[in-house]
């Protein structure tokens, strides 16, 4: 297959994921400001913090409210990382790699783009927000099953999986980082009282509140759940299981020379993580870390199987 | 003119032996409102006799319609216009603000032919192509039509087509233009008449089919019950015939599909045959020339030799070692290992040569010629400005006539002398005057008109077809082709970079009717 058609598939699995993703945690903070009391001290400006989005937000909006943060954070054009901007490069991506992929894929990604991009009023209201956040998680969720049961599990579905679960294991270490900061020991006591109902939402963006009581058969806490979204080998969205996934893709693909072992080394940082032993403060320089090291191990890919025109 | 005559009159036979057996057949009254005011009185139609009387090939059409309500109808035209918005079936418009992407303008109300008509056409086209393709051989070898004088040698050599490069080639099975869309109008005579031979990169056969697409989605329960020819396996016969221009000796060759890019207007259409045909589309940048002259594609496994690149490239931008330098779009070394005989390109450079409005007036003469048959589909009678003769009476009659460029696509830099103001007219004449060699005049013909959907109403708009023909080893013809349709009232022009839309072209077997 073409390098080039390699990169465009990555990256269009990147941007779908990003699109999910994005979809996912407006719904489950929603959901969090819904289940917390007038007054705690959680506002949608956290949201934009875990996207390190707060200055470019600023420079267009005033307050931080659900109105705007919602708006900038879906539908925004202009915003790079915005689920409407994902999605229009999701698009561009696919676009241009048409011929690799079943029809339904292109169909199903392009009626993804136009809903949003026909009707952006959708998520100015509640009530119809939660009706377009459905509709996008099932579209990116329709997307990633017609892939897997129409599409040969060859190298360009190889090379979707690889931006997929790089893109994931990136969301979900973002995730944590967010709930450390929201649990930091400055924090009022208020806050901590609600941990429990804070911990479960994070579980429900990344899908793992049942297969968590499967596996803890306890209630849900805070150590446990960092470690459990870190370390399971099992669970789709925990970033062992992301990197188990990438280390697959990297193992059957050609020509991938030191990549294999970058991913052990990699892996192996990550079962190092002692969620138990570490404070809140170290525990967000190891998520900070283990970012930069995905975006490293991300940079190797592209020189990788991307650049091969500069080498030949 | 008066060579034309013999080919008129024997397809003109044969077309009144189809019209001989039809019936007339009325429609009801109920249908009124959809068909009112609806005239045939300005050229011929090809659904209608008149008001309310349907031609045979269009009875089942007209009958459906009539069971259908007002509001089904716009029901159905909504529903055809979401598909291709969900289908993404673009095309791009370039203009000052940018390229802006398009949905496909399309008509739902059909265009049909009765299949026997059709096979007389078809067989004309296969006949057109062999003999253009015996043409591009002679004139890149002996040029034995230009010795005995069947054309000017200048003609050809003043065609900005001509490639000097190609001289001596001989690509697989001699033949030049593997793809050619040829444009055909019917004029109120009822004779379909050749407008003109696309042999460089003609576009199109993409809408075509998924025209048939939307129609299955939109009408399922009518095409159910009438036989018409599929059209669906121009993927298969376009990979076949790419396969047999493959290098000798070539297993299961290497295909691909070289596309300027996702900016060119036709991006959509390159995407779609390669992916219908499961090859390669590919960039220039994709690919590169070694020392071996032999093509290859920049994978991640490293490189892999390309066998046959159906090109979607105009020779200008191929090679910039050969044509244009400042080419981004080509590859370097392509016209190296083309000539080395190690890559097949389709169509082959310099196929162009045929595609010129002034050499298509010599296509008669050729087929007679390298065949020894006489034309079964005419063209339309063509003055050559060049000639001294031909060239007082276009300036004469220039407010009848049509005059087109030799070397333009698109419906650009034409005038129609009919619908041009007396200003329009002279400007034009001063254009002639400075390069006679670059125009052709021809009659205004009052193409076929077909119903069509206007506000509700069905409304006569004019048509044109553009079948696609293959040649490698063996010929196809596609079952009908694409129908261009002028969507503004009275108006002749169905590009649709210019405001034409396309219908669904319908070719029926009427036996046992």
């Amino acid at each position: 297959m073409l390098s080039r058609s390699a990169e465009r598939l990555y990256w269009l699995a990147r941007y779908m994921e990003r699109t999910e993703n994005m979809a996912k945690l407006v719904s489950v903070y929603m959901n969090l400001l819904m289940d917390l009391p007038r007054g705690v001290e959680m506002g949608w400006q956290q949201l934009l913090r875990i996207n390190g989005s707060e200055a470019e937000f600023y420079e267009k909006y005033k307050v931080a409210n659900e109105r705007n943060v919602t708006r900038f954070m879906l539908t925004d054009a202009s915003y790079s990382s915005s689920l409407f901007s994902s999605l229009t490069s999701a698009r561009e991506n696919i676009r241009t790699t048409r011929e690799l992929l079943p029809d339904e894929a292109w169909e199903q990604v392009n009626e993804m783009y136009l809903f949003t991009k026909n009707d952006p009023e959708a998520v100015s209201n509640r009530r119809s927000r939660v009706l377009f956040l459905k509709k996008i998680i099932e579209g990116c969720q329709r997307f990633s099953g017609l892939l897997s049961g129409y599409m040969s599990h060859n190298h360009p579905y190889r090379f979707i999986r690889l931006g997929r679960n790089l893109e994931r294991a990136d969301m979900t270490s973002r995730i944590l980082d967010l709930a450390s900061l929201l649990l930091a020991e400055s924090r009022s006591d208020e806050l901590r009282q609600y941990e429990t109902i804070l911990w479960i939402n994070i579980l429900t963006a990344l899908n793992a509140l049942l297969m968590y009581r499967q596996h803890m058969r306890s209630r849900v806490k805070g150590d446990d759940v960092l470690s459990y979204l870190l370390l399971d080998k099992n669970l789709p969205r925990s970033v062992a299981r992301c990197l188990l996934e990438v280390s697959d893709c990297i193992n059957e693909l050609p020509n991938n020379d030191a990549l294999p072992d970058r991913v052990v080394e990699l892996e192996d940082y990550v079962q190092d993580i002692d969620t138990h032993q570490a404070t809140q403060l170290q525990l967000r320089a190891i998520l900070d870390d283990l970012q930069n090291k995905l975006g490293g191990l991300h940079g190797h890919i592209a020189d990788n199987w991307f650049s091969r025109i500069a080498a030949e | 003119m008066a060579t034309y005559a013999s080919e008129m009159v024997a397809y003109f036979m044969l077309h009144a032996l189809i019209n001989d057996n039809e019936k007339l057949i009325t429609i009801k009254k109920a249908m009124k409102s959809i068909w009112e005011n609806y005239t045939t009185e300005n050229a011929y139609d090809e659904l209608m006799y008149c008001e309310f009387q349907p031609r045979p090939v269009s009875h089942s059409l007209c009958q459906y319609l009539n069971s259908l309500k007002k509001t089904d109808i716009d029901k159905r035209k909504i529903a055809a216009e979401l598909a291709i918005m969900e289908m993404g079936i673009t095309f791009t418009v370039y203009s000052d603000e940018g390229n802006i992407d398009r949905a496909w303008p399309f008509d739902i109300i059909p265009r049909i032919m009765d299949a026997r008509e059709w096979r007389i056409i078809e067989k004309g086209l296969k006949q057109r192509l062999a003999a253009l393709n015996h043409f591009i051989s002679d004139v890149y070898g002996e040029q034995a039509f230009i010795k005995e004088g069947k054309i000017p040698g200048e003609t050809i050599n003043s065609s900005k087509n001509f490639r000097k490069e190609c001289v001596g080639m001989k690509p697989r099975h001699n033949v030049w233009a593997n793809i050619c869309g040829t444009d055909l109008v019917r004029d109120k005579d009822g004779i379909m008449y050749v407008l003109e031979d696309n042999l460089r990169v003609p576009s199109g056969v993409s809408y075509m089919l998924e025209n048939r697409v939307i129609t299955k989605r939109v009408f399922p329960e009518l095409l159910q019950g009438i036989d018409i020819l599929p059209i669906d396996d121009y993927p298969a016969q376009l990979q076949d015939m790419l396969s047999s221009i493959a290098p000798v000796n070539t297993h299961k060759p290497l295909i691909v599909v070289l596309t300027p890019g996702i900016y060119n207007s036709a991006y959509f259409e390159h995407a779609y045959l390669a992916q219908q045909m499961g090859a390669q589309l590919v960039e220039g940048s994709d690919l590169v020339v070694k020392e071996d002259n032999c093509v290859y594609m920049r994978t991640i496994e490293g490189l892999e030799k390309v066998d046959v690149i159906y090109r979607r490239i105009d020779d200008d931008f191929l090679d910039p070692e050969v044509f244009r330098k400042d080419s981004t779009l080509g590859v370097h070394g392509l016209m190296r290992a083309w000539k080395a005989g190690n890559v097949a390109l389709a169509n082959a450079p310099g196929a162009g040569v045929a595609d010129d409005k002034v050499v298509y007036a010599y296509v008669p003469e050729m087929i007679r010629y390298y065949l020894n048959e006489e034309p079964i589909l005419p063209n339309v009678p063509t003055y050559l400005c060049s000639n001294k003769e031909h060239l007082d009476y276009v300036l004469e009659h220039l407010a009848e006539l049509v005059v087109k460029p030799a070397n333009e696509s698109g419906g650009y830099g034409m005038l129609v002398g009919p619908h041009s103001t007396a200003k329009e007219v002279n400007a034009f004449r001063k254009i002639i005057q400075a390069d006679p060699r670059n125009y052709i005049g021809q009659p205004t013909l009052a193409i076929s008109t077909a119903p069509t959907l206007c506000k509700g109403k069905l409304e006569p708009r004019h048509i044109d077809l553009r079948p696609f023909i293959l040649q490698g080893e063996n010929t196809f013809v596609t079952a009908g082709g694409l129908t261009r349709v002028a969507l503004r009232k009275g108006s002749l022009v169905v590009n649709s970079s210019q405001g034409g839309g396309s219908k669904d072209t319908w070719i029926i077997n009427m036996e046992g009717h």
